[in-house]
């Protein structure tokens, strides 16, 4: 019997960082690690969501697994922020660690070229219940790169996107809570990565940092989970003309599933377990629309959940329990007039052109 | 007992787990860190920061005394620093064990890095052989401010080995002293607070390690497992951070015959600074009898040292494994001490108990340094 779902691919999900920080067997289903969680987890983090059963569900066979670890020592909320960038570095190593034991065990595989990419796919065409994941290797926050001399370092260990900055300061730019621009170490940082051909994932980004970037750096561009400020106000957000910006350099935007980029009612004070979001898969769908009306062409959007980014079902849409439901997509842009080419670019087709052409140059 | 500092080997510090777990950067002076974990950050916050949204912390951690300034203040210019984590299911007490050894092993790794990260950096130089721990001998003669700390790699539950074959990767990254428990069952055998063997896969691992020259740390096994350490493995063995059970009751420290059998062995015990190993009314298994702060002094720990001294005969098999930070802070060790440059004022404690120059040279760290020389050898 074939599988006749579209693949889906994700172009952000921390899964190192669920697996070792919030310290999860991400090889149960979702169900199973909420009942091992402790109250404090679950209060901290919210409800699982993603482990590797969902996605296999959900056929989400291909996505963008974070090394994810800040400079961000005012981080009281997840603890995880750190003071300098050896620390860094060293979290950071420890989730390339995971997923290589992941690669070990044959339950995934480094996406690292286009032959790669297109044996991933094939696999996925009519999948089992052992085919390997397809993990492209991206970085939130480059605390965790020494220095623009470790870049060639970090590429052989398979690394291919890169944010420069997360929540707070980093080493190299200010990112999302902060106003300000790039450091002086960004550029010869970008230079780097220019390179050695790894994308810079320009989410996380204050806005005068977006565009300093673009002045300084004319390589490929994606911004791997974010939404539209014209429907959710507020920073994290990208205004139109970011939109533009991005598919100006025929980038693309993963559209994220976190109430607080898709709610404006969504308070970010309260806890999460304390208040009931808006948002529904609809409203995602909302986001991705406004993109494509924006843009004229359904080319520049894609998927890039984030979920389990810090956070659970509770402060996800509504009307997801994990991230297998992420197929209910499917119909609510069929319904809305998406033909099944812009639903399969949107849900996998988008992503997998841009990191060809990008590695077809590199 | 000589005016100048006296170079100190510490046996057991988790570094690498303060820097990552407790997110504490080392290369700062402990007083900062203290600040730093003040409750309330300073400044105006933005409306998309974190720092008004809040978890609890963690409730192991205590005051910060370790950090590599007060380390070099007080001329500990060697340690055997841990690789630490475990898989354990997390409870209220203990909330670091990892879920599973996949996930275990990554921490290990970050652990590896963040020690890789300072090398890069000039803070430490790892010791792999017995030519760089001359060297790091001689350079902490004459220490200046700039003089890196040696760092021997130790690993504290062997979890983050995932398989024999994984030993010699761990050997080239410098691992040079494995204890294969911890706290609880974990995958190869029964550690601290449990009563049971080892599991059969341990015994391929061993046979890996001995074809290495690794050192066996004994600390943290059951009974059981101690003697089946003992009994399995040829190679050299020690126990880097423990005390005496003679003085304090708990399956925790070593009794009297297992002290002679790790001296027999040409071992070196390290003694610890922790309330919970030197409080005679404190039982390690029970922690209903904790107390909320620690009682005794510094000279309690020398009493441990007199013990296996007096027992063994000599001083030759006595060393300082403090675990200081190892899940505790200042509130639980010794009350006459506040940083780790206070490890000065220990030596300073033994000189006036009757030890020679001679035997507090030994056991601040020439036990230790022959005990590697030999191992690797």
């Amino acid at each position: 019997m074939t599988d006749a779902r579209p693949l889906i691919f994700d172009s952000h999900l921390d899964l190192a960082f669920s697996a070792l920080q919030i310290n999860r067997d991400l090889t149960q289903k979702a169900t199973t690690v909420r009942v091992h969680d402790s109250v404090q987890t679950m209060e901290g983090f919210g409800s699982c969501t993603v482990t590797f059963p969902e996605l296999r569900r959900g056929k989400v066979g291909l996505f963008c697994g974070t090394v994810m670890s800040r400079l961000d020592p005012n981080d009281r909320w997840t603890r995880t922020g750190m003071y300098c960038q050896a620390q860094c570095h060293g979290v950071g190593r420890g989730h390339l660690a995971y997923y290589q034991a992941l690669e070990r065990e044959g339950l995934l595989r480094f996406v690292k070229s286009i032959e790669d990419l297109d044996e991933t796919i094939a696999a996925w065409q009519n999948p089992d219940p052992t085919t390997p994941f397809g993990l492209i290797l991206a970085m939130e926050s480059a605390d965790p790169i020494l220095g623009p001399d470790q870049v060639p370092e970090w590429r052989e260990l398979g690394l291919r996107l890169v944010s420069i900055s997360h929540y707070g300061t980093s080493t190299y730019s200010h990112g999302t809570g902060t106003e300000g621009g790039l450091l002086p170490p960004a550029k010869p940082l970008l230079d780097a990565l220019k390179a050695a051909g790894i994308i810079v994932d320009l989410t996380h980004l204050t806005d005068q940092a977006h565009w300093e970037l673009l002045e300084v750096y004319d390589g490929p561009v994606c911004a791997s989970h974010h939404n539209c400020r014209t429907l959710v106000p507020g920073q994290r957000q990208l205004t139109d003309g970011m939109i533009r910006s991005i598919a100006e350099r025929d980038g693309v935007i993963g559209a994220a599933f976190d109430a607080w980029m898709l709610d404006p009612g969504w308070q970010r004070k309260v806890p999460a377990f304390e208040q009931l979001t808006n948002a529904t898969l609809e409203t995602v769908a909302d986001h991705i629309d406004h993109t494509c009306q924006l843009l004229g062409t359904s080319r520049h959007c894609g998927i890039g959940t984030d979920l389990d980014g810090g956070f659970g079902t509770e402060q996800a849409p509504r009307n997801l329990n994990t991230i297998a439901d992420l197929q209910k997509l499917q119909p609510i842009l069929a319904r809305r007039g998406y033909s099944p080419a812009d639903i399969a670019g949107i849900f996998s087709g988008n992503w997998i052109r841009f990191f060809k052409d990008v590695w077809n140059c590199s | 007992m000589p005016e100048q500092p006296m170079l100190i080997i510490d046996g057991h510090l988790d570094l690498a787990f303060n820097a990552l777990y407790h997110r504490r950067d080392l290369t700062q002076d402990v007083h900062v860190l203290r600040e730093r974990e003040d409750p309330k950050p300073p400044g105006p916050s933005h409306p998309d920061s974190l720092r008004d949204r809040k978890r609890p912390e963690s409730t192991s951690r205590g005051t910060a005394t370790v950090s590599l300034p007060q380390m070099r203040q007080g001329c500990v210019g060697i340690a055997l620093s841990t690789i630490m984590c475990r898989v354990q299911m997390p409870t209220g007490l203990l909330d670091d064990g990892m879920r599973t050894q996949e996930t275990a092993h990554s921490m290990g790794q970050s652990h590896l890095h963040y020690y890789k990260a300072l090398e890069r950096e000039g803070q430490l130089r790892f010791i792999h052989d017995t030519s760089d721990l001359n060297a790091a001998i001689a350079a902490w003669q004459n220490p200046d401010s700039t003089t890196p700390i040696g760092l021997i790699l130790s690993m504290e539950s062997a979890d983050p080995i995932l398989d024999p074959e994984q030993v010699s990767w761990w050997w080239e990254q410098g691992l040079r002293s494995v204890g294969l428990t911890h706290f609880g069952a974990n995958t190869w055998g029964h550690g601290t607070g449990t009563r049971g063997g080892l599991y059969a896969d341990a015994y391929p691992l061993l046979d890996a390690l001995a074809a290495t020259n690794i050192a066996l740390d004994l600390t943290h096994a059951s009974d059981l497992v101690f003697w089946q350490l003992l009994d399995y493995w040829s190679g050299p063995v020690h126990a880097s951070h423990c005390n005496c059970r003679a003085l304090v009751p708990g399956q925790r420290h070593l009794s009297d015959e297992m002290i002679q059998a790790i001296a027999e062995r040409g071992g070196v015990i390290g003694a610890v600074f922790a309330e919970f190993m030197l409080n005679p009314e404190i039982n390690f298994d029970d922690p209903a009898t904790y107390p909320q702060t620690a009682r005794r002094p510094m000279s309690a720990v020398v009493d441990h040292i007199d013990h296996i001294c007096q027992l063994v005969g000599n001083c030759d098999h006595v060393a300082i494994g403090s675990d200081l930070d190892g899940g505790f802070g200042r509130e639980m060790a010794p009350i006459d001490y506040d940083t780790i440059a206070d490890l000065q004022r220990f030596l300073a404690i033994l000189d006036r108990r009757g030890y020679s120059t001679g035997d507090i040279a030994a056991i601040a760290h020439g036990n230790l340094s022959r005990f590697f020389r030999q191992a690797w050898s």
